[in-house]
């Protein structure tokens, strides 16, 4: 690894940075963005324990199945996760949206009821004029009365219609949600697999965790099934201790005598902020 | 009342979050769907659900069922009929087949 800082070239597996106002999150990221840090692409154990320190939260089974991932592990799910995530990179459910349709029927309806009564209406007013014999103005309400009905005719034809197409759409988007059915089953198979991979892979260096527990500076215990109780920077160094990374790792912990201390204790290159 | 159906993992929990927020207003819930009181605020939750969830989200407005009304009786009487059959293993279409019961082919053709 090679640090390059204020103006300064530091070169090794150890990295001390303690003299310069480096701060922790600032540190990860340049070896993550290869800023000023020059060193092998770090991984998702960096993303998950890096930096360690006092702002240290872990997710210790996480970590750990991603440790044991560096090792070479393999979980039996992986193939079948492949898969699954391959299906649905595939799927592409159309979209659904029937609201156009939708209000193009509640307008076309609201336009025929409000004409109908119109109709109703003039059918009324027409009666009582041919009842008192208002010749002239029940000419006029005849034919306002045989336009309004025209109308109607027509209103009544565009709400067909739209019933018509909103039929249409609602079948069409039935099929585009049997896609998104799909696509949400698969979602659900994919979770699952991947949290059986993580707990069979973190399950597989249960061991070798509580081990590095013990190993490392700190509180902690592992029971049986792999529970860690302790502090989480314990848990972070033991995982980096597990894991075998080629990307340094942050430390901004006070458990090791130096950097170099740190590095032979965790088997991992550190910068020491 | 209102159904919600949901088709993504984010309007599921989404669903599930304004279920547990508005219990008064849910009927019942299932694993990813919920029937919501017909009310204009369960309106509201189904109108939220869609406008943040767009096309994972549907919502239909569900009808009482009254077999008295919306059945035929000859549909009624073989539901009974069937149910309550000797040989458990006959298939409906077998069952009604030379009886008074109606063929299936002619009940899937006719909307209630």
């Amino acid at each position: 690894m090679r640090v390059d800082r204020d103006g300064v070239e530091r070169r090794g597996p150890a990295v001390d940075l303690r003299e310069t106002d480096v701060d922790p999150a600032a540190a990860a990221r340049a070896v993550r963005e290869g800023t000023w840090v020059t060193c092998p692409d770090p991984g998702p154990v960096h993303e998950r324990v890096s930096p360690v320190g006092p702002a240290t939260t872990l997710s210790v089974r996480a970590a750990l199945a991603d440790a044991a991932r560096t090792r070479g592990a393999a979980a039996p799910e992986d193939e079948a996760l492949a898969g699954v995530r391959a299906e649905l990179a595939a799927l592409d459910p159309p979209a659904v949206d029937c609201a156009e349709a939708r209000r193009r029927v509640a307008e076309a309806g609201d336009r025929e009821a409000a004409l109908a009564e119109r109709v109703s209406e003039l059918r009324g007013r027409l009666k009582a004029l041919e009842e008192t014999g208002n010749g002239t103005e029940a000419d006029d309400a005849r034919s306002e009365r045989e336009e309004a009905v025209e109308r109607l005719a027509e209103v009544r034809t565009e709400r067909i219609a739209a019933e018509q197409a909103l039929s249409q759409a609602r079948e069409r988007a039935r099929e585009a949600r049997d896609a998104r059915s799909r696509r949400l089953r698969l979602e659900d198979r994919a979770k699952n697999l991947r949290r059986d991979a993580r707990d069979r892979l973190a399950a597989s260096v249960r061991d070798a965790f509580a081990a590095a527990v013990d190993a490392v500076p700190g509180r902690g215990e592992v029971d049986e099934d792999g529970r860690f109780a302790g502090d989480p920077v314990t848990a972070a160094l033991a995982v980096v201790r597990v894991a075998d990374l080629d990307a340094p790792v942050v430390l901004a912990c006070d458990r090791f005598e130096s950097p170099a201390a740190a590095t032979a204790h965790l088997d991992a290159p550190v910068i020491r902020v | 009342m209102l159904l919600i159906v949901t088709y993504s993992r984010g309007a599921r929990q989404t669903l599930r979050n304004v279920c547990s927020t508005h219990e008064g207003t849910v009927v019942r819930r299932f694993g990813r769907a919920a029937l919501l009181a017909e009310t204009e605020f369960g309106a509201l939750l189904a109108l939220r659900l869609r406008e943040k969830h767009g096309g994972d989200v549907q919502v239909e407005r569900t009808e009482p069922f009254n077999e008295f009304a919306a059945v035929p009786s000859a549909v009624r009487d073989a539901a009974t009929a069937y149910e309550n059959r000797d040989a458990r293993s006959t298939s409906y279409a077998k069952f009604a087949a030379g009886t008074v019961h109606p063929d299936p082919a002619d009940l899937r053709d006719s909307d209630l």
